[in-house]
């Protein structure tokens, strides 16, 4: 499988990994897998790109990506994609536990992305989600969104799956009947 | 428990006096849950036997009312119902039994004294739980199966022995199942032996081959055709009884010198006789005694004020009262000179033999006749009734105990309206409470015209639909409690649907009446009771 990044930075909470190249970039709200043991969860939650010179500034060249690839091959060995992704349980003795890891992934572990399978299996609980819900508001709402859009392609968009994400949304959301119509209205679409 | 139970939600509020409520489990549908249904509580140390008495739909949020889902969005509102929006059903818990006593023991059954904790399961009942609580025709005679729960196969029995201690009343609109459902508990009551019955027949419905609404055969069997010698058909019309080709025991005649002025007081509000007039009569009657009223009917209309004058009454009233009387004279079965053998004697012959009579009003109809005839038969049998057991308290020898009698009376607020049960016999029977062996059955589709001091002397009320307010209210006079009650009344369904309470049951129920058909004809004619082997040793087993 192809992996998606190598950790840079990790705590309990969260990890930050950079991606080998463009094509492995994961999607946000995706569910990805970090190779340590145990086995820890995370969703991504934010995609950025940095240079790794710390004087440089990247500047607009007006050309073709080809093109830049051709003249300025470099940029791209400054340029570096990373993805920020907020961990949501651990996979140990065969059971996926949706709370937060007794140890952080250990630094250079491998970021793989996850199967439709284990997906799926991890979604059969819905605790995970009040970890996603700890971020910021902005954010938790568009990756409860992707998230959840992904997870129901897994489920071949089936409606059970969805009503059941839907009500546990709606315990977290409590009283917010706006945020929780808002939200699936989109995941919907 | 053998199966395993339906779950249907948590108990998460109530009191014992208002009753309890419970979260409606969100698999479970509402529309699937019956005002009516009789459903068991798994509390920690208790099992509590409630029924459904109201349901509602609940939200935690005002703001989803506002704006509810779109109507193509089944998804939204499959998410919201469970979590967000909710049913509450009301329960009203009738009876608890301790979970502690183990299997051998018979479980005690006792009133509720007490509420399950919160959150304890609610569980649709099963079979062996209706036949805990009701009983079981297995069980002895005294158990009769006259129908099953909501939904449930199971029969609710009553308990006729208990049923025989009181007066007992059969009300519901018309068109309800009143009639069946009193063909229902009269059959129990002859099969099973626990009463003797005397039936005013007013329509012709309770003997021989009655007319059935709907499909099927038009006709349904008589008390006659099921238990036959067993009961004996009296008639007042014998020429309309044979006309439905049927031999009448007994044709009754009643002489003019056996009608009392007391038996033309219930007649006031019939006859719209005034005040005045009824004095009169008693004028009449202090002159000429028993021969009072051939003699007033005698007259001829234009010597009234001569006979007036004669026995010192006001001839306007006198007039009045010749008058309104006369239409007695159309009755073929009023005689001049006595008949040769005396009705009454008849009657009290075929009870003490403990046979059971059903006396057809033929084309009689009219509750003039109803009135008239119900109220001088009851009066004379009633009296014979009191030497009866008068005697038999001086010589306490068990063969002069009187037969119980239970006397059937139909459109029963013309006899027992707070006017006429202060002085009509009928009043003063429901009062008395079986002191004299007899008791009233009364079918009756205004309870509200009955007198509250007779409604709430009646044991046992087995009641079908009824819209009015006022005669919801009246079904439940001297029962407390009833707001959940009251409920359920008012969503019965519209036939064959009833709701029992009182004393034969050990608590309120909702029934499908038992169908009377077929297969019940096949159920009496057994001759003697033996009841299924099956369910005797199954029975036996498990108390
Ligand atoms: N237990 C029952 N078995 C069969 N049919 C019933 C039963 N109860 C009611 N019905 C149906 O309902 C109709 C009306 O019942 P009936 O007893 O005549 O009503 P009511 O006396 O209250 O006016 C009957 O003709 C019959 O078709
Ligand atoms: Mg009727």
């Amino acid at each position: 499988m192809n992996k998606s990044g190598e950790v840079l930075e990790s705590s309990t909470r969260e990890v930050m990994a950079e991606c080998r190249d463009k094509d492995s970039i994961p999607p946000l709200g995706s569910l990805v897998k970090i190779e340590t043991t145990p086995v820890i969860l995370a969703v991504v939650y934010n995609v950025f790109t940095y240079c790794i010179e710390p004087n440089r500034r990247p500047t607009a060249y007006g050309l073709s990506i080809e093109e830049l690839e051709e003249e300025q091959p470099q940029i791209f060995e400054l340029l570096k994609t990373a993805f920020q992704a907020v961990i949501v349980g651990f996979y140990q003795d065969g059971v996926y536990h949706q709370f937060s890891p007794p140890l952080p992934p250990s630094l250079h572990s491998f970021v793989y992305p996850c199967s439709e399978e284990e997906l799926k299996s991890f979604t059969e609980g819905k605790d995970f989600l009040r970890m996603i819900m700890n971020l910021n508001r902005g954010q938790s709402d568009e990756i409860i969104i992707s998230f959840v859009r992904q997870a129901w392609t897994a489920y071949k968009r089936d409606k059970l799956f969805l009503i059941d994400m839907g009500k546990e949304l709606s315990i977290l959301f409590k009283d917010d009947y706006d945020r929780l119509r808002s939200i699936m209205r989109r995941i919907m679409k | 428990m053998t199966k395993k139970r339906k779950r249907l939600g948590a108990i998460t509020k109530g009191s014992l006096v208002e009753g309890l409520e419970m979260k409606l489990d969100s698999a479970q549908s509402i529309e699937e849950i019956k005002a009516g249904k009789f459903i068991v509580i798994d509390g920690e140390k208790n099992q509590f036997f409630s029924m459904i008495t109201d349901m509602r739909l609940d939200s935690t949020n005002p703001e989803i009312l506002l704006n509810p889902p779109d109507e193509e969005n089944g998804i939204m509102r499959e998410i919201l119902s469970g979590t967000n929006t909710y049913a509450t059903v009301c329960l009203k818990p009738m009876l608890m039994v301790d979970k502690t006593t183990c299997p051998e023991e018979k479980p005690e059954i006792r009133p509720v004294k007490s509420i399950p904790a919160h959150f304890s399961g609610v569980y649709e009942a099963q079979d062996e739980d209706v036949s805990k609580i009701f009983g079981d025709e297995g069980l002895g005679t005294k158990y009769f199966n006259i129908g099953t729960p909501l939904d449930m196969k199971s029969p609710v029995c009553l308990n006729l022995e208990r049923f025989v201690e009181r007066s007992n009343g059969i009300f519901g609109k018309s068109g309800t199942g009143k009639t069946f459902l009193t063909r229902l508990v009269l059959s129990g009551l002859v099969r099973n032996s626990k009463a003797v019955n005397l039936i005013f027949d007013m329509h012709n419905e309770y003997g021989w081959d009655a007319r059935k609404e709907g499909g099927g055969s038009a006709f349904v069997k008589g008390l006659k055709q099921l238990f036959n010698e067993k009961v004996a058909i009296f008639t007042l019309d014998p020429d309309s009884t044979r006309g439905r080709e049927v031999q009448p025991d007994f044709t009754v005649q009643i002489p003019y010198n056996q009608i009392e002025v007391d038996d033309v007081l219930p007649l006031e509000e019939v006859l719209n006789l005034t005040s005045t007039a009824l004095e009169s009569s008693y004028l009449i009657r202090s002159r000429f005694e028993k021969e009072w009223l051939r003699t007033l009917l005698d007259q001829d209309s234009r010597d009234l004020s001569d006979f007036a004058e004669e026995i010192g009454a006001d001839a306007k009233s006198i007039g009045a009262l010749h008058r309104k009387l006369s239409r007695l004279k159309d009755f073929k079965f009023l005689t001049k000179k006595a008949p040769q053998v005396d009705a009454v004697q008849k009657i009290m012959e075929y009870i003490e033999k403990g046979k059971h009579i059903v006396l057809e009003f033929g084309r009689q109809s009219s509750l003039l006749c109803y009135l008239l005839v119900a109220n001088i038969l009851t009066r004379r049998i009633h009296h014979r009734y009191i030497k009866k057991t008068e005697n038999y308290l001086c010589t306490k020898n068990p063969s002069d105990e009187p037969k119980h009698l239970v006397i059937t009376i139909e459109e029963a607020h013309k006899f027992l309206n707070p006017c006429a049960a202060k002085q009509t016999i009928f009043g003063i029977i429901a009062r008395e409470m079986r002191k004299y062996y007899v008791s009233l059955l009364v079918v009756d589709q205004r309870p509200s015209g009955i007198d509250d001091e007779v409604l709430s002397q009646l044991g046992t009320r087995i009641t079908s639909q009824l819209n009015d307010e006022k005669d919801i209210q009246a079904v439940l006079t001297g029962v407390s409690n009833t707001a959940g009650l009251r409920a359920v009344l008012a969503s019965l369904d519209s036939k064959q649907q009833a709701l029992i309470l009182g004393h034969a049951v050990p608590m309120p129920v909702v029934i499908k009446s038992r169908n009377y058909d077929e297969d019940f004809y096949r159920d009496m004619i057994k001759s003697s009771y033996t009841g299924k082997v099956v369910d005797i040793s199954r029975v036996i087993a498990r108390w």
